[in-house]
């Protein structure tokens, strides 16, 4: 009897101890969203009307388009003919409006809306992220990639015809583009949809606060030294996107509204094509069912409603608050202590630079000076092979990305541009590969304790 | 008509490559794992001459022609993975060893070799006394100093070491920094294990290091009007917003012998090559006797620091 008693014992304690020995992801943290909501200064309607802004602007970001505006439940305008999906809600969606992936990707639903006859591509799938594709190379007629040729534009995964309401443009006038021969040739990369909230914030951080934090941390011992990306024109530092290639979020909004949904509008007037019809003709005239902009300023109606669906975005966006993080789940508030320290002193933090000033704001209190906890520096990086995606945009190359900011991860589902893992040590890993600037700090995460890395993981998932 | 005409060609087209395709020529594939599309990279004016980036790992030493350094990897040290390109910057991954505790799937030590180019940093930083200092500072607020920075000797050199730590982190670093051909050469030791640290800081003692190389003396800020007789700007014919480091080698004529453009566009790095093809320089004198320099310059966007340290007129 003793003896079994010692045996469980024994059995148990070897059970705690490889337990301790090996960390792990805690994964999404439970209890309510903790973003999507309005900043503190908009929900106390400061200055006066401004909520209203921001409640106008998340409805008009949750509205699901269809081509004409005229089917139940569908009520934007303009879908197509080419779109990745039908609303701004249906990917920046989790953990709350503003958000990025929820786990069942809805893509799959709006490849067969209203009559729709579109083949998903194999790499969108129910239980997958949200997925956004694009081609490395044009290619020849059998698909073979020629590599003189760079693409890296998006090409949509969808199109309307077959839709009730897409009359002449059909199957026989457009296709999808050829999904399964890219993948044949691997010849085709995925973004997944980044998360908006607190974006206001990081639109308000000066460029002498970044710009003197990158040389602050020249010289550092992780062999770390990113650039940054600039908008084409007036040379300002870019700070949208997964390569920071975007400079503000009205531009971004008018883009996406124009890339994902198809929509025209006074920032992205033309009708998006294929970058390969971009080369070629452009998008065939029978799909061509609206007059542009279908998005517009609304003359004569007065109030609100005046403003454009792609500012409204914007503000929308603008003024959300930051994600809420979590002062001790998962793992504690020792832990989660402990995880952001090891974090700042083994080089993440250098990257992931965990706070900048915002500038004094015209907009609204909680926007002006602030401390803006996004881990992030906003530059771009070497990222290396592992991580490359061949896509050049700006001056950042195939391997260089914009620092992920980590606010919020706590809530992610899927990690990384493509949404390759759902697994924090996964991701991290993937930082280490040839031309990478992470490789030091990764070398440094391993030689920490299984313990110590579980305060990371904890302090990761606590943002 | 026309689009048909050419819609049916290339059906035809396609219809033959499916054929070859299937009488077994593979279709063609991107590469995983391949950095085929490159941002801003490193290019030089000939494929000879030793460039910083170009070290190599054979016979458990690390060899860099360009530094003439030659350095002993610790026993059961591997190499890891390369590090990025030259930054805009001008600092350098050299290479990288570690020691890894198998069993624990843990790095109990490892090394990172840099060199930051003096010319180009953005601390300003003059030499790597200098920039140690700086380190120093930088370093005090977050971390532990445990000693220095002080002066040792290592392989008959002065290397400037800095040591400190964090001792909840458990992890120690020891900062080991020389000056070589106008850069600051660093050894960077970073691990839990103290006797793996010591025996790594023991190792290089068998670095080599030669004070006396062939290599032609660098001179900061040499190319600038005063110095120069003939030269044509390059035309930039896309603004990109990246600064462009340069290291020029200048013969005993003034003419220069080679270009090594860190960190630039293709098309930026083909026009600054062309362009410095033509320049003409007084001849740098040594004992009254024209010497072989190398030099730095800046094109492209200058950033504050590089203004800062270019005496105004742009030219390190
Ligand atoms: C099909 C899914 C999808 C839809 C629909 C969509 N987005 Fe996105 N969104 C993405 C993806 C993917 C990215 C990342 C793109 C990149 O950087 O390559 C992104 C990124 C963004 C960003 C950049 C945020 C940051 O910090 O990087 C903004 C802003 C944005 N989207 C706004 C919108 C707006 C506004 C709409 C509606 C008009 C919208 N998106 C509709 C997928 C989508
Ligand atoms: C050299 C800069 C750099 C360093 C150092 C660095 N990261 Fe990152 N991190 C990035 C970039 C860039 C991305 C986005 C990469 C991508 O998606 O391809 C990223 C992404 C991430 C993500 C995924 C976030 C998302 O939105 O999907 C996590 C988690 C993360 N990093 C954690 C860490 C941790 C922990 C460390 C330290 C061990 C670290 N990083 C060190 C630059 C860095």
């Amino acid at each position: 009897m003793k003896l079994r008693i010692t045996a469980v014992l024994t059995l148990s304690l070897l059970l705690f101890v490889s337990q301790a020995f090996s960390q792990s992801d805690p994964g999404i943290r439970g209890g309510p969203p903790g973003a999507g909501g309005p900043l503190p200064s908009v929900a106390a309607d400061n200055p006066l009307t401004i909520l209203k802004f921001f409640n106008d602007g998340q409805s008009r970001f949750q509205e699901v388009d269809s081509v004409k505006g005229t089917i139940a439940g569908e009520a934007g305008k303009g879908l197509g003919p080419r779109f990745n999906a039908m609303g701004c809600a249906r990917c920046h969606a989790f953990p709350a409006v503003g958000g990025t992936s929820p786990s069942v990707n809805p893509q799959i639903v709006d490849a067969g809306a209203d009559g729709a006859i579109n083949l998903p591509p194999s790499f969108v799938t129910l239980s997958g992220p949200v997925r956004e594709a694009r081609f490395v190379f044009f290619t020849d007629p059998a698909g073979n990639p020629i590599t003189s040729q760079p693409n890296g534009g998006v090409e949509d995964l969808f199109i309307i015809a077959g839709r009730s309401d897409a009359g002449p443009c059909t199957t026989s006038v457009i296709s999808q583009p050829d999904f399964a021969s890219a993948v044949a040739h691997n010849n085709v990369i995925f973004r997944i949809p980044t998360p908006l909230f607190g974006g206001g914030l990081v639109e308000n951080i000066e460029e002498t606060d970044l710009l003197s934090y990158q040389a602050s941390v020249a010289g550092n011992s992780f062999g770390i030294a990113g650039t940054f990306n600039h908008n084409g024109n007036d040379g300002t530092i870019a700070r949208f996107g997964w390569k920071a290639q975007n400079k503000s979020l009205e531009i971004f909004a008018g883009e996406a509204y124009n890339v994902e949904q198809g929509v025209s509008n006074e920032l992205f007037t033309q009708e998006h094509p294929t970058p390969e019809e971009e080369r070629s003709l452009g998008l065939p005239n029978p799909c061509k069912l609206n007059a542009t902009p279908e998005d517009h300023t609304n003359f004569n109606v007065g109030s609100i409603a005046t403003l454009s669906d792609a500012v409204q975005f914007a503000m929308f966006m603008r003024l959300l608050a930051p994600p809420d993080r979590s002062p001790d789940t998962p793992g504690g508030s020792a832990s989660i202590g402990r995880g952001e320290e090891f974090f700042n002193k083994i080089g993440c933090e250098t990257c992931h630079h965990n706070r900048f000033p915002s500038f004094s704001s015209s907009i609204t209190p909680s926007l002006d000076t602030q401390k803006v906890n996004l881990y992030s520096d906003l530059e771009i990086h070497h990222m290396g092979s592992t991580l490359a995606d061949n896509v050049s945009q700006g001056a950042a190359g195939g391997d260089q990305f914009r620092t992920a900011p980590l606010w919020g991860l706590g809530k992610r589902i899927f990690l990384l541009h493509d949404g390759r893992t759902p697994d924090l040590l996964k991701a991290i890993d993937q930082h280490s590969s040839p031309s990478s600037e992470a490789n030091t700090a990764v070398l440094n995460f391993n030689s920490l304790l299984s313990t110590q890395k579980q305060d990371i993981l904890n302090f990761l998932r606590s943002l | 008509m026309w689009r048909l005409i050419r819609h049916s060609l290339s059906s035809l087209f396609a219809v033959c490559i499916g054929l070859s395709a299937d009488a077994g020529t593979a279709p063609a594939v991107v590469p995983n794992g391949v950095i085929l599309v490159k941002g801003a990279a490193p290019r030089s004016s000939d494929s000879v001459t030793p460039l910083p980036e170009e070290g190599k790992v054979a016979d458990g030493r690390y060899s860099n022609a360009y530094f003439s350094l030659s350095y002993p990897i610790p026993a059961g040290w591997t190499e890891q993975p390369a590090g990025p390109p030259p930054s805009e910057g001008g600092s350098y991954v050299l290479t990288q060893f570690a020691f890894w505790d198998r069993e624990q799937q843990r790095v109990r030590a490892q090394v990172l070799v840099t060199a930051q180019d003096l010319f180009f940093s953005a601390s300003s930083a003059p030499s790597a006394r200098e920039l140690m200092a700086s380190l120093r500072r930088g370093v005090v607020p977050q971390y532990e100093i445990e000693r220095g920075a002080e002066e040792v000797t290592i392989a008959g050199r002065t290397f400037y070491r800095v040591a400190y730590g964090s001792p909840l982190v458990g992890l120690h670093w020891r900062v080991l920094s020389t000056d070589a051909r106008c850069h600051a050469l660093t050894f960077t030791l970073t691990g839990g294990d103290k006797a793996a640290l010591d025996a790594a800081e023991r190792a290089m003692g068998g670095i080599s290091l030669p004070k006396e190389s062939d290599a032609p003396l660098c001179v900061k800020g040499y190319a600038h009007d005063d110095n120069i007789v003939e030269k044509t700007e390059p035309y930039l014919a896309t603004r990109r917003f990246n600064t462009i480091p340069v290291r020029v080698t200048i013969d005993g004529e003034g003419r220069v012998k080679h270009v090594h453009v860190l960190s630039a566009f293709p098309d930026q790095s083909d026009a600054i090559i062309a362009a410095l093809r033509a320049w003409r320089l007084k001849p740098y004198l040594v004992d009254g006797k024209p010497a072989e320099i190398e030099t730095g310059l800046v094109f492209g966007t200058l950033r504050a620091a590089a203004r800062g340290s270019a005496a105004g007129s742009g030219r390190l």
